[in-house]
């Protein structure tokens, strides 16, 4: 059953299935990664509507581009870091013509632990984000997954990057009941002292560093942006107005990722104190993601003293 | 008179007319890439010049841009320095105003030095070489899918085929099968920083698109029937097909410019 589905990429395959018996004109375009991405799924069912164009990223997104031109849905499935060697592809032939392709890329920040830098993928919110008419979205879970996938495939008519890792996605949203939409935030828990705002799976760390905090008496609000671009400007000026302080995490450099998007807002319409949690080197192999954002510091031991300290600046100059 | 036999006949005296007209609409087009040569000097002159001829028979005769996503003809300028060139033609045949020429790259004007979907009679944005043959191979796969009449007639350079992408979507489209995808080469034996054969030799090109399973087609590509031949012969095939048009005349006889970024 699909709902009991903990693994991004397994999520993925299911959900692409459900979306190829709503839509007849969803097509499935993937590059010699039908299994590792479970793309394949969709293949097995719509042999004629699923196209691996072998190990081509470049062409794969061109391609893509040619089916959206002639009616078609496509959904791009490959890993991130390979589809960003399309960077060029995507920003001329995808963005620049508004054509309504979608790209789902797996394997993103560190949930390729094994494998190590060269497939840990930590620049492509930046480089997808940077496009003029690209939508940029990074479910925190598989329910995300479960709740954007759909509406951005069949209902949304620009080009989308959906971000996802292989397959750790601890629990982040699923009590919560919200619907996906394109520019919105979402409140994962209240708190008036210190605010964390990002997107993925990191999430999790953010609400164990916040229960954490709670022990110590500081009250934490924990906010999901799922969509970085459009980007909720509402609820991040909200959030510096009423909390006053916050600690943006992400799974990717914070160099130009969720932690500078958030920053473009509050710098330009209500300047608070910041921290940026995240990556600002290229990955390694290790036995576990655990272990990676650890070593990188982007655990929840992380989190916990950057929100410390921007408390204390605060506090020092209040 | 056997059953069938006034169908060649016809064809042959369409055809007559249709090189006159194709003859006649080339010349008043590559006056009108001098119109916009003269106002813009960073437009491809020489580019353009070369496959003037090929984009006059395409446009003319053979695409057919009415018609559902799938059952109409669509036609990708992959070589998109070469905008004056589908400019110069499309104002030929009224789909765009003679006076919207001289405006070529202003501020305001649809008339981009690379063209644009924002001008309703490009049908796909180019100027990054080796993507419009992908787009290309995309378009002619979902047509083929949805069982549609469509065809993909796709301009490529010779000097454009460096680019790994090409390879890419060669390969991939002979994967397909699609016939319904007919790419003419534009060879004209330069590319941005001179002759093709001494930045890197290309005289195998042909060679390695019918090992990876295209037909391959050769025309004199500054003369309109055989071009057309070529093209009538492309109708028929069972794989996708290339036609090598040889263009390098089309410069030595009129001595163009060679005008670079």
């Amino acid at each position: 059953m699909l709902t009991s589905i903990k693994s991004f990429r397994d999520a993925l395959g299911e959900l692409l299935v459900e979306i190829g018996e709503e839509d007849q004109n969803v097509a499935v375009v993937t590059a010699d990664v039908g299994k590792s991405t479970r793309a394949i799924k969709f293949g097995e069912i719509f042999k004629d509507r699923y196209f691996n164009v072998g190990i081509s990223e470049q062409h794969m997104i061109t391609f893509a581009a040619g089916l959206a031109r002639a009616g078609a849905k496509p959904v791009v499935v490959a890993f991130a870091a390979f589809i960003m060697r399309a960077w060029e592809q995507i920003r001329n032939s995808v963005a620049r013509m508004n054509l309504n392709v979608k790209i789902v890329a797996t394997h993103a920040g560190y949930s390729d632990f094994a494998d190590g830098s060269s497939h840990q993928m930590l620049e492509d919110i930046a480089l997808m984000r940077v496009l003029p008419n690209m939508n940029v979205v990074v479910p925190a879970d598989v329910g995300d997954l479960r709740r954007c996938l759909k509406r951005i495939v069949v209902e949304v008519k620009n080009p989308t990057y959906v971000r996802i890792g292989r397959d750790y996605s601890p629990p982040v949203t699923e009590d919560m009941d919200y619907r996906c939409e394109l520019g919105k935030a979402y409140v994962l828990r209240e708190g008036h002292d210190v605010a964390i705002m990002g997107s993925g799976p990191i999430l999790y760390e953010a609400l164990q560093a916040a229960k954490e905090l709670e022990k110590m008496g500081i009250s934490v609000a924990v906010v999901n942006v799922l969509s970085v671009k459009p980007i909720d400007r509402e609820a991040i000026v909200k959030i510096a107005k009423s909390v006053g302080r916050i600690v943006t995490v992400e799974e990717h450099m914070v160099f130009g990722g969720v932690g500078s998007a958030i920053a473009e807002v509050v710098a330009q319409e209500y300047p608070v104190p910041m921290k940026m949690i995240g990556a600002t080197t290229f990955g390694r192999s290790a036995r576990s993601q655990q272990e990676l954002l650890e070593f990188f510091g982007l655990d929840r031991k992380a989190i916990v003293k950057a929100c410390l300290e921007v408390v204390k600046n605060r506090d020092r100059n209040a | 008179m056997v059953k069938g036999d006034a169908k060649p006949i016809l064809k042959i005296l369409s055809l007559e007319k249709d090189v006159e007209t194709i003859e006649k609409l080339s010349k008043a087009a590559y006056e009108n890439l001098l119109v916009m040569y003269k106002q813009d000097k960073h437009t491809h002159l020489r580019s353009s010049q070369t496959c003037l001829k090929i984009l006059s028979v395409l446009m003319t005769r053979y695409v057919n841009r009415n018609g559902s996503e799938v059952d109409r003809d669509w036609f990708i300028l992959s070589k998109g320095h070469a905008a004056p060139a589908l400019y110069a033609v499309l104002a030929e045949l009224g789909s765009i105003p003679k006076s919207e020429l001289a405006k070529i790259n202003t501020i305001g004007s649809l008339l981009q030095n690379h063209p644009e979907i924002s001008m309703p009679s490009v049908d796909v944005s180019t100027g990054s070489l080796g993507q419009g043959l992908s787009i290309g191979v995309g378009i002619a796969a979902w047509i083929k899918k949805a069982g549609g009449r469509g065809r993909v007639y796709v301009v490529v350079g010779d000097g454009e085929q460096d680019e790994g992408i090409v390879w890419e979507a060669i390969t991939h489209a002979a994967a397909l099968k699609l016939n319904n995808l007919i790419v003419i080469v534009d060879w004209n034996g330069f590319q941005l920083d001179g002759d093709t054969e001494e930045i890197k030799p290309k005289s195998y090109l042909p060679l390695v698109w019918k090992i990876v399973g295209w037909k391959v087609l050769w025309a004199n590509g500054v003369d309109v029937v055989s071009l057309i031949t070529a093209l009538e012969e492309a109708m028929d095939s069972d794989k996708p097909v290339v036609i090598f048009a040889q263009t390098r005349n089309a410069v030595e006889s009129s001595g163009a410019i060679n005008n670079a970024h």
